[in-house]
C-alpha cells in the first residue's frame, strides 16, 4: 500500500510518518508541503519525494494520504484527496466550521473514499482497557465523567486564528470528547464553557467545558494549555469515570520514568505503548479490509461541534444546546 | 482560660472536644449530645461533663465562655442563636447555615448580642493549603489562571443519616466542597459566576458527585470536584499560573506507609498516612481561642463563611436550573 502525507504543519506528521515506515507492506511515497523548506526537510528525513503542489502528490499512484496541515486547510486538502480517489486520515480537529466538515464527509462518501479522523487517544492501551471495563458493565451505570487534556501553548500557526480556527478550546476539546462519546456511545446535547487568555495575548489558552450527554451523564473537560516550561511533561490526557458500581481513573500517559537531569531539568519520560502507531495501523487495516473507519468523519465533526458550542457558550455566558446530526 | 461547651458528640464534636481537652489554657467544660451512648463515653474519656441537652448544660455548668456547635447543619442556626442569647462566643462548624437568610441572621444576631462568631473553615489551617497560598502570594507561580480542586470519598454516615437528607445538609456541594470554595475565595477573591452539575435530581442512591465551574472577579477559572462516589477520602489541589504550577494529590503525598503482616491469612493491609503533631482542627480551634483571648480578627471571618455558603448555594441553584448563576456583589454583604 502506498501513502502520501499532505503538509508537515502539524507535528504529528512526523510520528505518523515514522509509524508508516515501521509497517510491513506500507510505503510512504511522497510528502507535499506549501512550506518548501519544511517539506524538503521532511522528505529528506524520511527518504521520499517532495511535492510542492499537493495536487501533484495526489496524481501519483498512491492509495491514501494523511492530512496534517493547519486546521483551516484540512477542508481543501481532504476534498482534493477525495476527488482524486485517495482515502484520507485527517488530523484533528477535522475542520473549523460545521459546513466545511459536512462537505468533507459528503465528498468522501460520494467519491467512495474512507475518511478517518485522527483521534490516536482511542489507541492508548489504558484508554482501551477503560473502555473494556465499562463495556463489561463493571462500573454499573455511568453517572459522570471528568476529563483533562492539558498542554503547552504550541505557538506557531496554532495561535493564529485564521489558520487554527481557535486556541486551546479548538485544539484540546476534541480528543477527550471523542473518548467520552466512544466510551458511552452517547452524544453531547448541551455545552457550557468558560474560556480565557492567560498565558499570552494571542488566542484562548484556557478552557473548562461542562457537557450533558443524551444518556443523562454529565461531564467536564479542562482543555487548557496550562502546562508551563518547568512542568516535567508536555501535558496530559486523563479521564475519571463515575459509575453506580465503581469508578475508574485513567492517566493515559501515566506510564513514565521521572528523570532529574542537571542539563535538562525534571522530565517525565513516557514508556507506554505508542498510540500514534496504533492509529496509523488501524487506518491501513481499514483500507485493506475495506471496512468502515473505526473513527469516522462524523466522529471528527461531532467532537468539533462541541468545541464550537463551547466558544459560543463562553461568549454568551450561557449553555448552548446542540441540535444537528442525531 | 476559656471554658468551652461542645454541642454534638458526633464526628466533628469528637474532634473538637478532643482538641480542647489537649489545650493547656482551655477548659473543656462539657459535652452535649442527645445520644447518651455517644456523648457519655466521649465525655468520660475526655474527663469532662456530659449533658443530654443544651438547656441542661447551660443551667448546670458554673462557667461557660464559648459554645461550640458541632450539630448537623440544619440545627446550626437554632443553637448559635441560643448561645448568643446567653452572651457566649460561638464557634460553629461549616457550613454556617443551610440557607443564606439563616447565615445572615446568625451573623447579625451575634453582632447584636456582642458575641464573636467563628466558623470552622478548617482548610485555612491545613498546612498544604496554607503553603499553597503562601506560594501564590509570593508570586512564585505568577498570575494564577486555572485552579482545580477535588474533595471527597465515600458517602458519609452519621446520626439519623442526616447527610442523605438534602434539605437538611445541602448535600455534597454545601457540605463538602464548600471547603474548597472558601479556600479559593481566600486565595483569589470573590466569585463572579457559577455553573455546576451534580447527581442531584438524577436519583442515585447514596452517591453524590458534583463538578463546578467558578469564574472569579479577577478573571481566573476554577474547577471544583466533589465526590461521595469514591472509596477512601482524598483531596487534590492544582493551581496553574502564568509562571508556574502548584500540584498536590493527597493520594500520592504520604509520609508513612505501614504494612502489618497478618498472622492468620497472610496479606496485611497497607495504611498510608501523613501525620502531623497537631491536626488542623486543633490549630483552627486554638486560633479561635486566641482571637477570643486577645480580641483579634480571625483568619476566617463569619462573612467569609457567609460568602462560601452563598457560592455553594449558587452552585446548587445552577444544578437545579441548568443555568449560569451570577453572584451579585451587592448581595454579598452580610
Ligand atoms: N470541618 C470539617 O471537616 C467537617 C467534617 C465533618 C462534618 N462537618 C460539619 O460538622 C457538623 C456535624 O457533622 P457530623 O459529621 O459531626 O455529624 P454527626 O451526625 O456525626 O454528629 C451530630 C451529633 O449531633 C447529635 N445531636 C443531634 N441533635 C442534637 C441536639 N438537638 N442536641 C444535642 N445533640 C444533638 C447527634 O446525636 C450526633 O451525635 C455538620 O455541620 C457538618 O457539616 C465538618
Amino acid at each position: 500500500m502506498k501513502l502520501g502525507i499532505i503538509s508537515f504543519a502539524h507535528m504529528h506528521a512526523y510520528s505518523y510518518a515514522r509509524a508508516l515506515q515501521d509497517l510491513d507492506g506500507v510505503e510512504l511515497c511522497g510528502i507535499s508541503d506549501e512550506n518548501e523548506a519544511r517539506g524538503r526537510e521532511a522528505a529528506a528525513k524520511f527518504g521520499v519525494t517532495y511535492f510542492a503542489d499537493y495536487n501533484a502528490l495526489l496524481s501519483e499512484d498512491i492509495d491514501a494520504v494523511i492530512v496534517t496541515s493547519e486546521n483551516v486547510n484540512h477542508h481543501k486538502h481532504v476534498l482534493a484527496a477525495a476527488k482524486a480517489g485517495k482515502h484520507v486520515l485527517c488530523e484533528k480537529p477535522l475542520g473549523t466550521t460545521l459546513e466545511e466538515m459536512k462537505e468533507m464527509v459528503n465528498v468522501c462518501r460520494e467519491n467512495g473514499v474512507k475518511l478517518q479522523t485522527a483521534f490516536p487517544v482511542r489507541f492508548n492501551t489504558s484508554i482501551q482497557q477503560g473502555k473494556k471495563i465499562i463495556e463489561e458493565g463493571k462500573l454499573g451505570r455511568i453517572i459522570a465523567m471528568k476529563g483533562t487534556n492539558r498542554g503547552t501553548n504550541p505557538g506557531g500557526w496554532f495561535v493564529i486564528k485564521s489558520l487554527s480556527g481557535g486556541g486551546a478550546v479548538m485544539d484540546h476539546t476534541v480528543h477527550v470528547v471523542d473518548i467520552m462519546r466512544w466510551f458511552m456511545n452517547a452524544e453531547v446535547t448541551e455545552v457550557y464553557a468558560e474560556a480565557g487568555q492567560f498565558f499570552s495575548d494571542q488566542i484562548d489558552d484556557c478552557g473548562l467545558l461542562t457537557m450533558e450527554f443524551d444518556n443523562g451523564v454529565f461531564a467536564t473537560l479542562d482543555c487548557s494549555w496550562s502546562r508551563n516550561k518547568a512542568y516535567p511533561t508536555w501535558g496530559d490526557v486523563t479521564l475519571e469515570v463515575i459509575g453506580t458500581e465503581g469508578t475508574i481513573f485513567i492517566d493515559a500517559f501515566g506510564q513514565k520514568l521521572n528523570v532529574y537531569s542537571d542539563s535538562s531539568g525534571a522530565n517525565w519520560h513516557y514508556w507506554g505503548d505508542d498510540m500514534d502507531a496504533g492509529l496509523v495501523k488501524d487506518f491501513i487495516e481499514c483500507i485493506k479490509e475495506d471496512r468502515e473507519p473505526s473513527i469516522t468523519g462524523e466522529d471528527g465533526l461531532k467532537a468539533v461541534e462541541v468545541a464550537l458550542a463551547a466558544y459560543k457558550a463562553a461568549e454568551q455566558k450561557s449553555p448552548v444546546k446542540l441540535t444537528i446530526l442525531k | 482560660m476559656q471554658h468551652v461547651l461542645v454541642i454534638g458528640a458526633g464526628t466533628m464534636g469528637t474532634v473538637h472536644a478532643s482538641s480542647y481537652a489537649k489545650m493547656e489554657n482551655v477548659e473543656l467544660a462539657g459535652i452535649v449530645d442527645i445520644r447518651k451512648q455517644i456523648g457519655g463515653p466521649l465525655a468520660a474519656k475526655l474527663n469532662t461533663n456530659y449533658f443530654t441537652s443544651f438547656e441542661e448544660a447551660v443551667t448546670q455548668l458554673p462557667r461557660i465562655d464559648v459554645i461550640d456547635v458541632c450539630l448537623p447543619t440544619y440545627l446550626h442556626k437554632k443553637y448559635v442563636l441560643k448561645a448568643a442569647d446567653l452572651g457566649k462566643h460561638v464557634i460553629c462548624e461549616k457550613p454556617l447555615a443551610r440557607t443564606k437568610e439563616d447565615a445572615k441572621e446568625m451573623i447579625s444576631y451575634c453582632k447584636e448580642k456582642g458575641v464573636k462568631l467563628f466558623v470552622g473553615h478548617v482548610l485555612r489551617f491545613f498546612p498544604e493549603y496554607v503553603k499553597a497560598k503562601e506560594i501564590i502570594d509570593k508570586n512564585e507561580i505568577g498570575k494564577p489562571a486555572m485552579a482545580r480542586t477535588t474533595r471527597g470519598g465515600i458517602f458519609p454516615t452519621a446520626w439519623n443519616d442526616w447527610y442523605a437528607d438534602y434539605k437538611n445538609s445541602g448535600g455534597l456541594v454545601l457540605d463538602m466542597i464548600i471547603h474548597d470554595i472558601d479556600f479559593l475565595r481566600w486565595c483569589f477573591g470573590d466569585v463572579k459566576r457559577v455553573y455546576a452539575k451534580s447527581v442531584l435530581g438524577r436519583s442515585f442512591n447514596r452517591i453524590d458527585y458534583a463538578l463546578l465551574t467558578l469564574r472569579f472577579e479577577n478573571g481566573m477559572i476554577a474547577h471544583v470536584e466533589g465526590t461521595w462516589a469514591h472509596e477512601g477520602f482524598s483531596t487534590y489541589l492544582e493551581i496553574a499560573g502564568d509562571n508556574g504550577i502548584i500540584e498536590f494529590d493527597s493520594k500520592k503525598e504520604k509520609s508513612i506507609y505501614a504494612q502489618i503482616r497478618q498472622k492468620e491469612n497472610g496479606g496485611g493491609v497497607a495504611v498510608p498516612s501523613s501525620p502531623l503533631k497537631e491536626n488542623p482542627y486543633y490549630q483552627e480551634l486554638a486560633h479561635f481561642m486566641e482571637c477570643i483571648e486577645n480580641d483579634c480578627e480571625p483568619i476566617v471571618s463569619a462573612e467569609d463563611a457567609f460568602k462560601a455558603v452563598e457560592i455553594s448555594l449558587a452552585a446548587l441553584e445552577s444544578i437545579e436550573t441548568g443555568k449560569v448563576v451570577e453572584i451579585k456583589p451587592s448581595l454579598t454583604h452580610a
